[in-house]
């Protein structure tokens, strides 16, 4: 464990070390967040609610799925170099688990994201506009947990794209696609709340809904009591059948491998 | 004419490059496109839901949107190099162009066509030009048709402009990519939706600093008339076109001063 950890941290150092990208990381952000806050404005047009759902609410929906979808941004085509230069022989050879390592390099960047990136561009949104207080505190305890519920879920998504580079030869067309059902069904860029009835129900039997939905849903107190519960448990049922999926192709990609090394 | 054919066979070299990689091709193409449809899938179920956003209903976003999806499949195909000119520049590859017998930013434009994002955006943006050209009340008469292509021509040539601007700047610094990611990239995100929703700021940078909105917004209010171009002055729908060949020359200029400074990082 003490390993991987120390993989994180040695991520976050290293991007420590690019100091022009942190500013205009968080200009970026900024602007984005100033934006995207116009379109929900200019949408609503002066109404104060629509379907029970107010102006300020839709704010905090996009700025918490944000700040997540921030701090999964990684490399995600690692894999594929790595298989195509051929150095993840190199990896198998080291005694760490390779998986676990990618995981804890990209917790760490995720971390060094949402601290130096996520966190200055919200205290600045802050003073422009106004957003749904938490709940309660124990609501944005719990809205934390759900997060790092909904990264899993999130990468372990990614994973599995990423492993089929054992057998194509470049995956990046369907990550893509990948990143598009993950940005328009997970409600980062339209809040799942106005989406047409058949499509909240499609979603309903997808991962996508626990992404970011779920802890939003948490932090604003949509979710009460057992229903928390129960939006947590979706969210772990799907880690567990995504880590399931993910295994079998992991075990068979490196089979494959193997055979190619000769 | 020799410029001409030269600019044919590099066309044709670049579609025989892409072909060796044929499932591939086709497959980024598809990505492509699916990826630039997210805003307009997005911007389809919002207003389904909301009907208008600051008075333009869906058909129209549709149509300020294809404007900006056709002429980048222009800008992709033409200025593709300008695009990863850093890189270029990194790597060493721009010393090759210094050799040859023919003008730099000719060569550039003409080397490496990104076939698959220009298809992928242009498919896009002819599909939505096709959905909500006649439903918008526009009458394709001569003189809406002479500027139309003229307001394409114009935004290729802002866009191409910026890419030329931006290369150009690479000869000063060594990493240019965070400063176009903020100004080109997150900027043209925004540009699909009418300026007037923004705030006084992003508006500003939008007209004057990073035009966008002689790209699509004030072209298509020629032709679309909303009540929203009361916020700014007339005289931007009837100069949009024109902007582009301003853009394009100054940045043109920019670029003839600071090749000069060029050092190569090789040895």
């Amino acid at each position: 464990m003490r390993t991987y950890v120390e993989f994180a941290v040695k991520k976050f150092q290293n991007r420590m070390a690019y100091r022009l990208e942190f500013f205009m990381g968080i200009i970026n952000t900024i602007i984005t967040i100033i934006v995207y806050l116009c379109i929900y404005r200019a949408l609503y047009g002066g109404a104060k609610e629509i379907d029970g759902i107010t102006f300020q609410m839709v704010a905090t929906n996009f700025v918490i799925s944000l700040g997540l979808s921030d701090a999964f941004t990684f490399n995600e085509m690692f894999l594929q170099d790595k298989i195509h230069d051929g150095t993840i022989t190199n990896e198998f050879l080291k005694p760490v688990n390779f998986v676990f390592r990618m995981l804890s390099e990209n917790i760490g960047e995720g971390v060094f994201k949402m601290v130096f990136n996520f966190i200055p561009a919200l205290l600045f949104t802050l003073l422009y506009a106004s957003l749904c207080p938490p709940q309660s505190l124990l609501n944005l305890f719990v809205m934390v947990f759900s997060m790092m519920l909904g990264y899993l879920i999130l990468w372990l998504i990614s994973f599995i794209i990423q492993t089929w580079s054992f057998w194509l030869f470049s995956v990046w067309g369907i990550m893509t696609i990948k990143n598009v059902f993950v940005n328009i069904l997970s409600g980062t860029l339209l809040p799942l709340w106005f989406m047409p009835a058949v499509i909240r129900k499609i979603i309903s039997f997808t991962p996508f809904g626990s992404i970011y939905f779920t802890p939003v849903r948490i932090y604003l107190g949509e979710l009460k009591g057992a229903d928390i519960l129960y939006g947590m448990a979706v969210q772990l049922i799907w880690i567990v059948i995504l880590a399931v999926i993910a295994n079998i192709f992991w075990k068979q990609g490196v089979r494959k491998l193997v055979v190619q090394g000769g | 004419m020799g410029e001409i054919k030269i600019a044919l066979q590099s066309l044709r070299m670049s579609i025989l490059t892409r072909m060796q990689y044929r499932i591939d091709s086709i497959v980024a193409t598809l990505a492509v496109f699916v990826r630039e449809s997210t805003n307009i899938i997005v911007i389809y179920l919002a207003l389904l839901k909301f009907d208008k956003i600051n008075g333009w209903n869906v058909n129209e976003m549709l149509f300020l949107f294809s404007i900006l999806f056709l002429t980048y499949a222009f800008v992709v195909s033409l200025f593709a190099d300008l695009r990863d000119f850093s890189c270029m520049i990194r790597e060493g590859r721009f010393d090759r162009l210094l050799v040859r017998p023919r003008g730099l930013l000719f060569q550039l434009i003409l080397n490496n066509a990104d076939l698959m994002a220009s298809v992928g955006h242009g498919t896009l943006g002819i599909l939505l030009f096709l959905i909500s050209a006649n439903r918008v009340g526009i009458t394709w008469d001569f003189l809406t048709i002479l500027y139309y292509i003229g307001a394409i021509i114009g935004g290729v040539l802002i866009q191409g402009g910026m890419f030329v601007f931006f290369s150009a700047l690479s000869f000063y610094f060594v990493e240019t990519n965070s400063i176009r990611e903020i100004f080109y990239w997150n900027m043209r995100k925004f540009a699909g939706y009418p300026i007037s929703i923004y705030n006084k700021l992003i508006q500003g940078l939008m007209i004057y600093v990073i035009p966008f909105a002689f790209v699509n917004y004030f072209p298509a209010q020629y032709l679309l008339r909303k009540k929203d171009m009361a916020n700014y002055n007339e005289m931007y729908m009837y100069i949009a076109p024109a902007v582009g060949v301003v853009i394009y020359l100054a940045a043109y200029g920019f670029w003839r001063i600071s090749v000069k400074r060029y050092n190569s990082t090789g040895n």
